[in-house]
């Protein structure tokens, strides 16, 4: 699967033109797209990075040797409340649980994304290639928030009087990987609606990590993102709910869960690259929808047709929700036929009030 | 001297603003400091993002520079920290 070059590398220097370092960097061998990816980088740093990281997804990392195919590969660091990545490594694959909660959360939640994939849509790690999972915990100083930086997942403690630590809900380590698994495969835009799409999909993987994990069905589950995340103090049970957008908090401090359930409500904003975090509420509602309708455990056939149109090949970095919606019917029509399957999917987005062609 | 820090992104997609106006504080040589050395090295257009990544504005005396996580500078990052712990 993977090819060494035995340490030889074109050379690269600055006269050779961007665009051509630009399809270098696209190409598949690695022995032209290593180089011609750090020329970019070393050319235009964190810019030309990130724009990488848009076009081509993350760089292919080689698995360790040890890896076999369908076991996951772990490694839990600890940021020692500093802003250095990774940090200091603290649990590797295999190793015993200790005495850091946050680490063992972490640990636990990775396997438990990784079980998923693989179980439910034969997925090996987030490349589909068992890419390493790693994650940093204790990031920053009372940090209130999570996120994926293009290659690892990071986690915060919380300040403890609005959020508690990021490592709690299982869902959120959930959506920070399949923001991963987004970037190895459709690389939904940030911004406007693609953006949302890519947090939807975060959200609906997320919540789906929590249900296999619960052995829930779909009208079991409670559908809500970052149930225990809040403080006692914070009127609010959890951060986003799928099942009623805009209902999941409403607070002194936080204040109002923004988050519309249909088009009618969709929110115009420059904030937040377009409201990913906001808009993100319609296709989530829409997936609630579909999953209740075709009822049962909705990882098995609802979670299959969204995962098919993600890694499909299909959906454009672009996408809009009219896009994301029209695939989502075209793959239940390919993988169940003219049946409840297909009804149940084009009036999840009839009812968000997002056309299907 | 007023500095301004909104925040927005971030996982919960929740924005955060607050403000300090140093004139007359015992410390406001220490703000000022640190607030020109932030502008010194700042950009004006958006910077690149990560998923659920915060953003930052800071505003000094009416000039906005951007930045994002986790690509703070040092100065960036006390600044940020300073103005949303100690300002209202």
């Amino acid at each position: 699967m993977t090819t060494t070059h035995g340490g030889f590398e074109p050379v690269f220097c600055t006269i050779v033109p961007p665009h051509v370092l630009d399809r270098l960097a696209r190409n598949e061998d690695p022995a032209l797209h290593g180089p011609a990816r750090r020329t970019l980088q070393r050319d235009a740093m964190e810019r030309t990075r990130r724009h990488l990281t848009t076009v081509t997804g993350a760089a292919a990392v080689t698995p360790p040797a040890g890896k076999q195919a369908g076991q996951p590969h772990r490694t839990v660091y600890d940021a020692g409340h500093g802003t250095d990545l990774p940090g200091r490594k603290v649990r590797s694959e295999g190793q015993q649980p200790g005495k850091d909660a946050s680490v063992n959360r972490a640990y636990s939640g990775l396997g438990a994304t990784f079980e998923l994939y693989l179980k439910a849509y034969k997925r090996d790690s987030i490349d589909g290639r068992g890419l390493p999972l790693d994650a940093s915990v204790h990031y920053d100083e009372k940090y209130n928030n999570a996120f994926w930086n293009g290659e690892q997942m990071v986690f915060g403690d919380g300040d403890g009087e609005i959020f508690l630590d990021f490592t709690i809900p299982v869902d959120v380590i959930g959506h920070e990987l399949t923001h991963g698994v987004t970037q190895h495969t459709a690389n939904l835009e940030y911004q406007g609606q693609s953006g949302a799409l890519n947090e939807s999909v975060s959200d609906v993987f997320g919540s789906l990590i929590k249900q296999y994990t619960l052995g829930q069905t779909a009208a079991q589950a409670d559908w809500l993102i970052g149930a225990g995340l809040l403080a006692p103090r914070v009127t609010g049970k959890a951060l986003r709910s799928m099942k009623a957008p805009g209902t999941a908090y409403d607070d002194d401090v936080l204040g109002k869960d923004p988050q519309p359930a249909t088009m009618d409500h969709y929110v115009h904003t420059g904030s937040d690259n377009g409201g990913v975090h906001i808009n993100s509420g319609i296709p989530n509602h829409a997936f609630y929808l579909a999953a209740t309708a075709l009822g049962g455990h909705a990882w098995e056939k609802a979670g299959q047709i969204w995962y098919d149109v993600l890694t499909g090949g299909k959906l454009k970095s672009d996408a809009q929700f009219a896009d994301f919606a029209t695939l989502t019917v075209k793959a239940a029509r390919e993988r169940y036929g003219a049946g409840d399957e297909l009804e149940g999917v084009k009036k999840a987005w009839e009812q968000v009030g997002v056309r299907t062609a | 001297m007023r500095i301004q820090v909104r925040r927005t992104g971030g996982f919960a997609g929740i924005e955060r603003r607050a403000e300090v106006d140093v004139t007359g504080r015992p410390d406001a040589q220490e703000w000022r400091s640190l607030a020109e050395k932030v502008l010194a090295a700042g950009h004006s257009t958006p910077p690149a993002v990560v998923p659920d990544g915060f953003s930052y504005e800071i505003t000094v005396d009416g000039r906005t520079i951007r930045a994002a996580d986790p690509r703070l500078t040092e100065d960036q990052r006390e600044l940020i920290s300073r103005v949303l712990k100690e300002g209202a």
